[in-house]
């Protein structure tokens, strides 16, 4: 999990563990994000372990995002992550796409 | 004062948690009918589950699942709990105590084979038929509870998801009912600055295309209906085309997005619906009237878990205020100062009502102590091939939580007792007209400053020829010495003392009455035995409230000064000079009962003048008085009790020590030591006299 100011545009990567064991930590680090960055990307890939908690986290980080102007950005959400959302009745794409604001992989 | 670790919070969560489903457990044994029952085990294990997950306890988790899908027939109904499934339940229920509290000591062999165990016995062919007849009440009518589908709108609260449940979870289950159309309402879930990371905010409106039961929906939310409001209205009609099941669980979990089966025909307006959801009523439906809330007010917090270590330290806290405040009441005591002696007292007053609410908050009811003796009792009866009925009573009396804690070994070694000595066989009871089941009750009352712990059997009694003959051949006692009964039962509290004929692995080696009584003296407690032949046997434990603080009379002997336990003292009187006369027998006259005293300057060796009027203080442990001689009788003092230094381990006659107002100590008699040295005195005159 680490921010990678390197990178052309910030990115920060969620750790493998976004389930409520860790969920603390991972809202911290997004608010450490929000409070350094203008823009935000979040990799989702190596979520391993993902709950209800994580969706929301997702979901609040996007709507405080498109609140404030600042545009978050969410990328490649990895299996797990998806079966979650799945669980929680995000079923379709394009549901997923009206509350997590995504960059598809390539574009 | 640390921060406590989660993991050893779920511990002791979990650790609460086993006695629920233990007493649960046992009590089906009983109850086999109890669906309350059956739905408090089922919490207790959902939640040791959930939380398990939570606190990294894999293996937790998936054990309780497993113990929890073999328990399911169980829950349904469909079978009866057996006493063997039971015990099954049980040694499982021992099984993820240990996985949590000792998993090195774990096998996952064992839990193999107590899980196939549990599936053997829940799949055993078993009269269904007819334990449905009993258990099952005829089904309502099929026009009222079955709908062509239900509505439903869940919203937990916030705190759910802290506590192990998983509403993921629970919308699966749900989905095993039919076929499941979810939609996750997100307007709760906040900004960012205002969300708590663990606080659950989704809420989710389902349709479920099935003609199921409303109960068999209740049962999907049963272990967190106290923690969400579920509404539900019946669909009237299935909307064409019922929606593909949402889950196919479990297999179909694993599979990627894309072979996921095509979503509903709302699925593609969903976003839209799901606003529509929290703000309109769907039109398709009936309008969710009557809605069938089940429930819950928010409730403020009742209870707050606090470290025992930091009541502990509390308790000491107020020790140190309460002996402060002496020391200020002795000094405005000293001087004229009016107002210094208004607020010397405004301040007695308040660290009075601060300790006493302190002394409420280290309380805890004895029954949480209780319940695990149901489980001893279970097993001793089972290992002996004795039946028997355990009865408790009085759980809510409250006692000190480190009296708790000291009273644990104690009642165990008084119980196996009961059940391999006190109740006799089968056989026998049948023989004497008794009923095959031995009884046993555990009962707790409030007397006076003191808490009575009963154990009763209605066993055999004590054989007293029995116990004196052993004492005669242990030379405990003269052949044919006069002694009481009472006397005669004293000498089972004598180390190393046993009338059992075989050593066994519950008793016969001696070792465990002397260690009760031990045990109990150290707590200030007393102990008193009384038995009926062929009748039973019952053993009662006084205990002082507290062992932090205690009322106190403050005496002086010489130049030193004492406490002696208020709760212990019966009377003050006068030593006359008839009762000087009779030096040599230290006996006084107590309205006509002669009462045996003992001289404390003498055992305190101390020096000086004797007053000219000595007082005698009757102090009583049970049915045993014995008059304490003092030079002065100072007056009631609040007494901090401050355990002796290793130094004076040895030493018996002081069961603590105190400070005072004046920053010196006073030393703590222990009551039953004197007592006992009373009682020695008195047999020694009585030999010497008989000689």
């Amino acid at each position: 999990m680490a921010l990678n100011p390197t990178e052309p545009k910030w990115s920060l990567r969620l750790p493998a563990d976004c389930s409520i064991a860790a969920i603390r930590n991972v809202y911290e680090l997004i608010r450490e994000a929000f409070g350094r960055q203008e823009r935000l990307e979040i990799d989702c890939s190596s979520v391993d372990k993902a709950d209800v908690t994580s969706i929301q986290l997702l979901l609040s980080t996007a709507k405080t995002g498109q609140a404030q102007g600042r545009p978050v950005v969410l990328t490649s959400f990895s299996q797990s992550l998806r079966n979650t959302l799945r669980r929680a009745g995000f079923t379709s794409e394009a549901m997923i796409d009206q509350h997590f604001p995504q960059k598809k992989d390539g574009t | 004062m640390s921060a406590m670790d989660p993991t050893e919070v779920f511990r002791q969560e979990a650790s609460e948690l086993f006695e629920v489903l233990e007493g649960a457990l046992l009590d089906l044994g009983q109850r086999p009918d109890d669906r309350e029952l059956v739905d408090s085990a089922f919490r207790a294990l959902h939640t040791i589950k959930g939380s398990g997950a939570m606190f990294g306890f894999d293996k937790v988790a998936s054990f309780t699942h497993e113990f929890e899908t073999a328990f399911d027939r169980v829950r349904k109904g469909e079978i009866k709990p057996t006493q063997e499934l039971i015990s099954v339940a049980l040694a499982a229920k021992d099984y993820i105590r240990a996985l949590i509290e000792d998993p090195q000591s774990t096998d996952d062999i064992i839990g193999e084979a107590i899980l196939d165990d549990l599936k053997r016995f829940v799949s055993a062919d078993q009269p269904v038929a007819a334990v449905m007849e009993i258990a099952e009440a005829p089904p309502l009518a099929p026009a009222v509870t079955k709908q062509a589908g239900w509505h439903l709108y869940l919203e937990f609260e916030t705190h759910i998801l802290r506590n192990g449940s998983n509403p993921l979870d629970l919308l699966e289950d749900l989905c095993k009912l039919g076929p499941c159309f979810v939609v996750p309402v997100t307007d709760g879930v906040p900004f960012l600055d205002e969300m708590e990371p663990e606080d659950c905010y989704l809420k989710w409106d389902v349709k479920l295309h099935a003609a199921c039961d409303k109960d068999a929906i209740d049962d999907v939310f049963m272990f967190v209906q106290d923690e969400m409001k579920l509404t539900l209205s019946p669909l009237e009609h299935v909307e064409a085309p019922a929606p593909a099941p949402l889950f196919q669980l479990l297999d179909e979990e694993l599979a990627p997005v894309a072979e996921m089966p095509a979503p509903p025909v709302e699925a593609a307006a969903a976003p839209v619906a799901e606003q529509a959801v929290a703000k309109t009523e769907p039109k398709s439906e009936s309008k969710p009237e009557p809605k069938l809330e089940a429930k819950r007010d928010d409730r403020g917090i009742a209870t707050v878990r606090v470290q025992a270590e930091r009541l502990d330290e509390l308790m000491d806290r107020v020790g140190e205020l309460v002996i402060a405040q002496a020391r200020l009441t002795q000094l405005a005591a000293s001087g004229s100062d009016l107002s210094i002696k208004m607020i010397a007292e405004e301040i007695e007053r308040l660290a009075s009502s601060l300790r006493d609410t302190t002394m409420g908050a280290r309380m805890v009811p004895i029954g949480s102590l209780f319940g695990r003796f149901r489980r001893l009792v279970h097993d001793l009866s089972r290992d002996l091939s004795k039946p028997v009925e355990f009865v408790t009573s009085g759980e809510d009396t409250e006692l000190d939580k480190t009296m708790i804690e000291c009273l644990a070994d104690p009642l165990v070694h008084l119980i196996r007792n009961a059940v391999d000595h006190g109740i006799e066989d089968t056989a026998t009871r049948a023989a004497n007209g008794k009923t095959e089941q031995g009884r046993i009750e555990l009962a707790a009352v409030h007397s006076g400053a003191q808490v009575l712990v009963t154990v009763k059997d209605n066993g055999g009694g004590l054989n007293t020829a029995r116990i004196r003959a052993k004492a005669e051949e242990q030379g405990l006692i003269a052949t044919g010495a006069v002694l009481t009964d009472h006397e005669v039962h004293q000498f089972l509290f004598h180390p190393g003392f046993s009338t059992a004929q075989t050593i066994s692995a519950l008793s016969g080696r001696g070792v465990g009455m002397d260690v009760v009584k031990r045990t109990i003296e150290n707590m200030r407690g007393s102990i008193d035995l009384s038995t009926r032949p062929g009748q039973g046997t019952t053993v009662t434990l006084r205990l002082p409230l507290t062992l932090a603080i205690i009322e106190g009379l403050l005496i002086r002997v010489g130049e030193g000064r004492y406490i002696i336990p208020l709760s212990a003292v019966e009377e003050c009187i006068e030593l006359t000079a008839e009762d000087e006369r009779s030096r040599g027998r230290n006996f006084l006259n107590v309205r006509g009962n002669l009462v045996p005293f003992l001289r404390l300057r003498e055992i305190m060796t101390a020096s000086g003048t004797p007053d000219r009027h000595q007082k005698t203080i009757i102090i009583s442990t049970g049915e045993t008085h014995v008059g304490l001689v003092a030079d002065q009788i100072i007056g009631n003092h609040q007494t901090v009790i401050k355990s002796l230094s290793k130094l004076h381990s040895d030493v018996t006659m002081f069961s603590g020590a105190t400070i005072l107002g004046d920053g010196t100590a006073a030393l703590i008699l222990d009551v039953a030591q004197l007592v006992a040295l009373a009682q020695s005195k008195v047999e020694k005159q009585h030999i010497s006299e008989a000689a």
